[in-house]
């Protein structure tokens, strides 16, 4: 079974009032330049379900965390002040002065970070982005197989294949020049390289999931953590900005142009009981975007909407989400779901639908859906068997990781050193495990909330670790005569006369959660 | 009006029923089913229907087009739960309906009845939403524990009723409102027809077998499948398992599946065990087809699904397969009821050519009339009201 998650963080309540100053706030840190840092190949290091506590305290865990929240914050609309140039501003300019009706004196707009606002966009990130648009590209030397089949398309397999050929190249061509040489190119690729390449789906399975929405996460954490956005920025997230709005949601387009082009299916499933079949970071970035707003020194928000938001409850008119997609990740990822979906979206969505239904604003949504992240992706088997450990996120174990309310495991520390009160990652208060009522067995994702992909052999990996994994920790269920056997994957092997088949391009097809991959 | 009709009528509005009813439910159908063997015999006419996954609205679609309970004979096999918003409506009405009329329902188990499988897939958390416990889903988890691995079909017609007088023609494709879309001599070429020639490669006049996922390198004789213990969670290995997990494909003999769990078998297989076991078709479910149905290696196996658009996002269409009794006493079950153990019945005239899939056999040589219903997703406008949002619990 998985462990809990870790639980409450002291001290990390009181974020809407603190005080500290930005430079306080969760930050992954950048390392200084070496040319002989100790790169590696990254390899597989969560082989069992009982290696889970390990991660959640380690230095890897701490860092994404770090790195996601980060990323989070930034999004978050800003307060202006009288004298912050009004040429940032995305909002409409306030009514004209010379206007018979005075308007009382408010605060003037907040600043938000729309998608489709015009951005500078430093050279680092632009460079992704042509590199993104070349992946796409390469749909059209690998185009869709005709003619009957069941429902992934093996053309996948091509597309994956020249992904892999020139991952290399092509990094090489688009990461800058100055990180390639500072760190030694060799040592920079070898590492990214598996990051990236787990980014795009399984070419096995033909799906795609958050483990691989997670590995392109820890791509960019990873290029981060080596200075390679230093070209841009001011230090008060506009370089973040431009990775999520720039380089994360066209990253999220071309995936969505995979997931049509050859069908890929939900990567395990929850059916409709997961959030969404494919995705889970524009949910968190979405909802970042229409909180309300902070100053530069305040911490991300618990509740509240920017003013001029949508009403959660908009996700459901079509209208509304086709004019807003354009502009909020949130929005964008709900179009992808109208676009691939037919029937009642409350019928085929209930865990976005309910989520919909919520009073507190999209702060409220983003704090849960980072919970739910850390719960559903980042503390299940499943998702992280596959990330692969090396220099930049570590296995090792994060020293400042306190320990586990109640169990004598150690929780990650969500905070930089020094970090004061309201620096701590929202799920580190909130993680509590719900559903786990009495007589609830302790099964693989106990919440009614789950992601579809939780304990399905998936990917985000990049295969690169040689170790065999293990079946994700198979229920601790009551079974009354027989039980379930917990050890043992039982692929077969007494009779492989054949080749695997059509059998695996199948669109949501059921796999044994106990089987390797 | 009793309680299990009431049950019933309840459920067929898409309202679950309480805790406690569901309690007793389960007891009753436990009783009932633990009686039954692993193979059931069934007699045609028959409806028999693949995967529904919790499409409730999809489901009455289904008994609209094929008939109500008791008026219709139907013969399901498995998946009922996982991946749909109504697994528990679905599970219970079938259930209900089982208990009801016992000799006109009959349910074998899917992969998706087991714990394991239900906790990874959605019912569980299914259950767990709609009642704020697990007790339903252990309930229904019980149930599954008792549910058939198969069935065999005894008493099929070999003619349509549309031909009577042509004993040619072997398929015919009906669309959800009665319609005769195609009819096909000998197996069916609308689907997956592998090569020519006519007539199913085993026992032309031979019963039907049932079974949720294929066939086991263990099992050579459906008698070997009376012999498991299967009052159980459902195996990662073995006989039980493979019945529930393994799907046909084009290799020869036995593959590695790339599920994880069971096999994958090749049309020389199921050739030999349809010969073997007196057998005219397999009919399995568990495994999305586009158009509802696929007959494969020469009409030897066909897959039946039942749940059109899948995971609300496949487009495909959904399928059942109806047998109809022989009233001239001329079909299979004067000839064989699967469980006789005859080397050679019905084999005359073809013993040469097993093996070779563009053989012609005479077109007297051929398997069970077959109509397959096709139907779509039950319209937008008879599903309902969306319940109220509870506060999903990470956002409390």
């Amino acid at each position: 079974m998985d462990p809990p998650p870790p639980t409450a963080f002291p001290n990390s309540t009181s974020t809407t009032t603190a005080t500290t100053t930005a430079t306080t706030l969760p930050r992954l840190a950048v390392l200084n330049p070496s040319n002989t840092h100790p790169f590696q190949t990254p390899s597989k290091c969560i082989h069992t379900a009982a290696d889970l506590p390990r991660f959640l305290s380690s230095l890897a865990y701490r860092d994404i965390g770090l790195f996601l929240l980060q990323l989070n914050r930034a999004l978050c609309p800003r307060k202006q002040s009288q004298s912050q140039p009004q040429s940032q501003q995305q909002q409409p300019a306030p009514p004209s002065a010379a206007g018979p009706l005075r308007l009382p004196p408010r605060d003037p707009p907040a600043r938000r970070f729309p998608l489709d606002a015009p951005r500078s966009d430093p050279a680092s990130v632009v460079r992704l982005r042509e590199l993104l648009a070349k992946l796409e590209a390469l749909i059209d030397e690998a185009p869709p197989e005709r003619g009957p089949r069941r429902f992934g398309n093996p053309a996948f397999r091509k597309w994956h294949a020249l992904l892999q050929e020139r991952a290399e190249g092509l990094l090489r061509e688009h990461l800058p020049a100055e990180t390639l040489e500072v760190w030694g190119e060799q040592g920079v690729l070898q590492e990214v390289t598996s990051y990236f390449v787990g980014a795009f789906g399984s070419k096995e399975r033909l799906d795609y999931g958050t483990g691989h929405e997670l590995s392109f996460l820890a791509f960019l954490g990873g290029l981060w953590k080596l200075g390679a956005f230093g070209d841009g920025g001011d230090g008060q997230g506009e370089v973040e900005r431009s990775l999520v709005l720039g380089v994360f949601e066209p990253y999220l387009q071309v995936v969505r142009r995979l997931i049509l082009t050859y069908t890929l299916e939900p990567a395990g499933s929850h059916g409709v009981w997961g959030l969404d079949d494919h995705s889970f970071l524009p949910y968190i970035f979405g909802s970042a975007q229409l909180t309300r707003p902070i100053s530069d020194a305040e911490p991300m928000p618990l509740e509240g909407s920017v003013r001029g938001a949508p009403q959660p409850a908009d996700i459901l008119k079509p209208a509304i989400v086709d004019r807003l997609r354009a502009e909020n990740m949130y929005f964008s990822a709900i179009g992808f779901i109208n676009d691939v979906k037919t029937g009642p979206f409350w019928e085929h969505s209930p865990v976005l639908f309910d989520i919909s239904g919520v009073r507190d604003g999209w702060g409220k949504i983003n704090k849960g859906m980072i919970k739910m992240f850390n719960a559903e992706v980042l503390s299940k088997f499943p998702v992280v068997q596959h990330f692969p450990f090396g220099s930049l996120f570590s296995w090792d174990p994060d020293p400042e990781a306190q320990p586990l309310a109640g169990s004598g495991l150690a929780a990650p520390s969500a905070t930089t050193a020094g970090g004061g009160p309201g620096t701590a990652a929202p799920w580190a208060q909130a993680t509590k495990m719900p559903g786990a009522a009495a007589g609830v067995p302790p099964g693989p994702g106990i919440p009614y909330t789950k992601v579809p992909w939780t304990n399905t052999p998936r990917g985000g990996g990049s295969g690169t670790g040689g170790a065999g994994t293990r079946p994700p920790g198979a229920p601790a269920v009551p079974a009354p005569r027989g039980g379930v056997p917990d050890t043992g994957p039982p692929p077969p092997t007494a009779f492989p006369r054949g080749t695997p088949g059509t059998a695996s391009n199948q669109f949501a097809v059921t796999k044994a959660p106990w089987a390797k991959e | 009006m009793s309680d299990i009709d009431r049950a019933i009528e309840q459920l067929r509005a898409c309202r679950p029923i309480p805790e406690h009813e569901v309690r007793e439910l389960c007891h009753k159908a436990r009783e009932l089913l633990v009686e039954e063997g692993n193979v059931v015999t069934v007699n045609a006419p028959v409806m028999i229907c693949g995967d529904i996954h919790g499409q409730f609205h999809d489901l009455m679609e289904l008994f609209r087009v094929g008939g109500d309970v008791p008026d219709t004979n139907y013969l399901f096999m498995g998946d009922f739960v996982d991946r749909g918003f109504y697994s528990l409506e679905t599970f219970l009405l079938l259930l209900c309906l089982k208990v009801r009329y016992p000799d006109r329902m009959t349910l074998i188990r899917g992969n998706h009845e087991s714990r394991q499988i239900t906790t990874v897939y959605g019912f569980y958390d299914e259950c767990l939403r709609k009642y704020g416990s697990a007790n339903v889903w252990r309930y229904c988890c019980d149930v599954f524990d008792y549910l058939a691995l198969g069935a065999i079909v005894l008493g099929a017609s070999n003619t349509l009723p549309s031909a009577p007088n042509r004993d040619d023609v072997e398929v015919e494709v009906h669309s959800s409102d009665g319609r005769i879309i195609s009819r096909f001599l000998g197996p069916s070429e609308s689907q997956g027809r592998i090569n020519g020639g006519a007539g199913s490669l085993g026992d032309p006049a031979g019963a039907i077998l049932c079974v949720h996922g294929g066939l086991s390198p263990l099992i050579d004789k459906v008698d070997k499948i009376r012999l498991i213990d299967r009052k159980q969670e459902v195996p990662h290995e073995g006989a039980m398992c493979d019945l529930l997990w393994s799907d046909p494909d084009e290799i020869d003999g036995w593959g590695l599946s790339p599920r994880g769990a069971g096999f994958l078998f090749g049309a020389d297989i199921v050739k030999q065990f349809n010969r073997k076991n007196n057998l005219s078709l397999i009919a399995r479910a568990h495994q999305l087809v586009m158009e509802g149905f696929k007959e494969m290696f020469d009409a030897s196996i066909v897959t039946v699904w039942s749940a059109p658009n899948y995971c609300y996002r496949c487009g495909n269409v959904a399928a059942m397969l109806e047998l109809q009794e022989d009233a001239g006493g001329l079909g299979v079950l004067a000839r064989s009821n699967g469980d006789v153990n005859r080397s050679d019945g019905g084999l005359a005239g073809g013993s040469a050519s097993w093996g070779q899939s563009d053989v012609s056999l005479p077109t007297k040589k051929k398997g069970p009339g077959r109509i397959y219903h096709v139907f779509q997703a039950a319209p937008q406008d008879s599903r309902g009201m969306p319940a109220k949002k509870p506060v999903a619990d990470y956002f409390l």
